[in-house]
């Protein structure tokens, strides 16, 4: 079978890249092995949001004083306006509302009630734009009875310490302690499920709207709106003050339904998604990639004229290391990595690990090397690329778009 | 050293790499339904530490999983899940009968043998209320549902009479697994398949012993039964595998997963040498295209809008692609990919009573994808969400291999390849 281009990872940044190189009429075909960590997602995305400790304000500007190894900088710090752009008008086009703006990080909040900078976040989930300026002086903060995904104490902690005056309320709904039956599935997701229709949601409002007398602003946390945001949109018509939504542990309802909207918008535009298959090697010649053979197609490899590796880091297995090394587990392509494995991690787990860093070898382009020989046509996106550390820096998902954008220009031949 | 270490501290069915995402309860779509059931996290890995322990804590809502292997699909960390919740009712149930109905409903060609020779009664009774009250509250299957119709004549009466003796005089050769609703209920099908390699130059040829490939049998814990019936299909199929005609077609879906991934998993069997032989129909004929080995010619007034449905069972093997690249080949085609989503059915699950009402809740997402995507018919590869979509959504169901042999020009298709 031959395809324009073959992605290797379904997660966001082989998704956003398939959506732009179908949309430029590229026959793609994406194999996805299993879901990706776009599912815990809560609702956010980071361009920038902090280099040595110091959190960014504007992210454009901040990118130029990155090292030339980060991905930004390989990119070309003077794309990245352009490209985060069109990102967010992708996003809007799956039918993902997000705000933000490139130029001024705002904060968004997370379950353990820490306040983040961010670049995007979903309209209705709780977005501090200033932190001298909140949104509300008076929150009530929904708790729902049975629900273990949200550490209650230490949100309304978090809120109070950004300045919030909090008032914690716990309720539920006959609907919601149906679900208690099996404690252990008691999650958003589950409960997303359970509330999907009017009267539902209704039985909902009536709680929040009798029990939340003085607040100025309702905090629920994010257990709505699986497929798209309707529901979303349905209670926050039913309550009578403003309500806003706060992330959950996973697994997460947001970014589940973020995955299928891409998805979905990716299959509407013809692109195959192949879901629970994995390649697991690749024809090289004269350094080039010609085809791909995956777990269930193995007998009828995949042919392309340019592939992209999206398959994400050690967490999706896009990394892999062993006692004796790091390695890129589907091509053995080139890794940036300490060769010395004591230097991979340091004791402290919130400590800056070293093998954050870690990912695929990659030139100005993107494009991939193997045996110290560049792949022409093989390029790398998202988290497999290394040169950052996703967690300190909060640019992990800013890189997944980005370069994902980046590249779908560089196989096309856009600007 | 140092990676075969780290292989061989995994058990047989890799439960230790669960990492407790919990995203596979996230896609399961009983638990999606009903809190009866605990998902599959909690019912396959999380469960199975504790079986290991001791039996007694198997549970018996795992009988309500469908075994439609969502779940596995989704796992990022490659665990068998579907394949642990199957082996431990497979050990719950030793020593245990199944019931008259679960043995009724398993035991499809047993069933279609009997219904073929009064065929015209055997539709007319099962269609009639009565009938439908009696086998609801008797044999508890529901009074909703429509047994597919019963075909008057036998594919395999068919292709003796009418198609066997021109086999041989093609310049290539395939052999058929044609399963049990091409053989008792919709002959068609398999004569579509027939049109369609022959006017591409393939004689089809019939396995010497075919019997149901016991996808049912093992949904319905006749595990020695389907067992029996695997070991003669597969040694049916090796001994096709060293004649002319050694690849073996399928047209369903689920027959597919069964013969090549089941076997192994499920009943033990080793086909390892002959699994490669066995390919669905619409995967072997785009593959032949796409290596311009064989061309397709279509008819020029062809005109239709018709949605894919991937059947969980396909999602599982991966091979939507084929069939969806296939149709897509047809000019006058306007094929609307639905998102994946269960049906409902899963076979005979959905016909027994006590799962009426959970299957077409399960259905109804992709009910309503269909009635959204404002299509004249629905196309996918498996015989049981055909009958669950027809009978949900009014809209006629088929084979991809039915709509091909529909559009193609047969007469020019034959010319283009010297036929």
């Amino acid at each position: 079978m031959r395809m324009d281009t073959i992605i290797m990872g379904g997660g966001l940044s082989g998704l956003i890249c398939g959506i732009a190189l179908a949309k430029r009429g590229q026959r793609v075909t994406i194999v996805a092995g299993g879901q990706s960590t776009l599912m815990f997602n809560g609702g956010s995305m980071e361009l920038l949001g902090c280099i040595d400790g110091n959190n960014v304000s504007n992210p454009l500007e901040a990118i130029s004083i990155l090292p030339q190894s980060h991905p930004y900088r390989k990119i070309g710090a003077e794309r990245i306006e352009a490209l985060a752009e069109e990102a967010k008008q992708m996003l809007a086009d799956a039918g993902i509302n997000m705000e933000g703006s490139a130029a001024a990080n705002h904060w968004r909040v997370t379950p353990m009630g820490i306040a983040k900078p961010a670049w995007l976040t979903l309209s209705e989930n709780l977005r501090i734009d200033d932190l001298g300026k909140l949104p509300a002086k008076r929150v009530a903060l929904m708790c729902i009875r049975g629900y273990f995904d949200q550490p209650n104490g230490m949100l309304a902690q978090g809120l109070r310490d950004l300045g919030f005056d909090v008032q914690t309320i716990e309720f539920t709904t006959d609907d919601i302690t149906a679900l208690r039956r099996s404690p252990s599935e008691m999650r958003a997701t589950s409960l997303a499920k359970r509330l999907l229709s009017t009267t539902a949601l209704q039985r909902v409002a009536d709680q929040i709207n009798a029990l939340t007398g003085e607040a100025d602003m309702v905090l629920l946390p994010s257990v709505l709106g699986q497929a798209d945001d309707s529901d979303i949109k349905t209670l926050q018509g039913m309550c009578n003050k403003p309500l806003r939504f706060v992330a959950t542990m996973p697994p997460v309802v947001a970014g589940m339904r973020m995955q299928t909207l891409l998805r979905h918008y990716f299959k509407m535009l013809g692109g195959n998604y192949l879901t629970g298959d994995t390649v697991i090697s690749g024809n090289f010649e004269d350094g080039k990639l010609l085809n791909v053979s995956t777990e269930k197609l193995n007998d009828m490899p995949l042919r392309a004229s340019n592939f992209v590796l999206a398959t994400g880091s050690f967490i999706s297995r896009g990394l892999a290391a062993n006692y004796e090394r790091v390695y890129e587990p589907v091509f053995d392509l080139d890794v940036d990595a300490d060769a010395d494995c004591d230097q991979w991690t340091r004791f402290g787990i919130l400590e800056p690990q070293a093998y954050f860093n870690y990912g695929v070898t990659t030139d100005g382009s993107l494009h991939c090397q193997r045996q110290g020989k560049t792949i022409s046509n093989l390029y790398a996106i998202g988290s497999v690329l290394s040169g950052h550390d996703a967690i300190k820096m909060g640019d992990g998902t800013g890189i997944s778009l980005i370069s994902a954008l980046a590249v779908a220009r560089n196989i096309t031949g856009g600007k | 050293m140092a990676e075969r270490m780290q292989i061989c501290n995994l058990s047989e069915n890799n439960f230790e790499q669960c990492t407790k995402c919990s995203i596979c309860t996230t896609v399961c779509p009983v638990a999606a339904v009903t809190t009866d059931y605990p998902g599959p996290k909690q019912a396959g890995p999380d469960g199975e530490r504790y079986r290991l322990k001791d039996p007694a804590y198997f549970d018996k809502a795992l009988k309500l999983c469908l075994n439609c292997k969502r779940c596995e699909v989704a796992c990022p960390s490659g665990v068998h899940i579907a394949d642990i919740i199957q082996h431990a009712r497979m050990k719950a149930s030793e020593g245990h009968r199944a019931s008259l109905r679960d043995t009724m409903l398993a035991n499809t060609d047993l069933l279609g043998t009997v219904a073929n020779l009064v065929a015209p009664i055997a539709n007319a009774t099962l269609g009639l209320k009565p009938t439908k009250l009696v086998m609801h509250s008797v044999m508890a299957i529901d009074k909703n549902r429509t047994f597919p119709a019963y075909s008057r004549q036998k594919f395999t009466t068919w292709f003796k009479r009418h198609a066997a003796k021109e086999q041989d005089s093609y310049p290539n050769h395939v052999s058929y697994f044609h399963g049990c609703y091409v053989n008792y209920n919709f002959p068609q099908l398999g004569q579509d398949l027939v049109k369609v390699m022959n006017a591409i130059g393939y004689g089809v040829h019939m396995l010497e012993k075919e019997q149901c490939c016991g996808v049912a049998l093992i949904a319905n814990g006749l595990y020695k039964q389907a067992k029996r019936q695997a070991n003669v299909n597969t040694a049916s199929i090796r001994q096709a595998a060293g004649t002319n005609h050694s690849t073996v077609l399928t047209t369903s879906s689920s027959c597919t997963f069964n013969l090549r991934d089941e076997y192994p998993a499920m009943l033990d069997i080793d086909n390892s040498d002959i699994r490669n032989n066995i390919s669905l129909a619409t995967r072997f004929i785009y593959n032949l295209v796409d290596e311009e080995k064989v061309k397709l010619v279509f008819k020029q007034d062809y005109k239709r809008r018709i949605a894919y449905h991937t059947a969980c069972h396909m999602q599982r093997m991966g091979w939507q692609l084929y069939s969806i690249e296939l149709l897509r080949m047809i000019p006058g085609l306007d094929l609307q990919v639905l998102e994946q989503e269960c049906c409902g059915i899963s076979g005979t699950y959905g016909f027994k009573k006590e799962n009426y009402e959970r299957s077409q809740a399960i259905g109804s997402i992709l009910f309503k994808h269909i009635e959204d995507a404002q299509v004249e018919a629905v196309a996918t590869d498996c015989e049981t969400c055909k009958w669950q979509i027809e009978m949900s959504t009014g809209l006629p169901v088929e084979n991809p291999i039915s709509i091909l042999a529909d559009a193609l020009d047969v007469e020019a298709t034959r010319r283009a390849n010297g036929i």
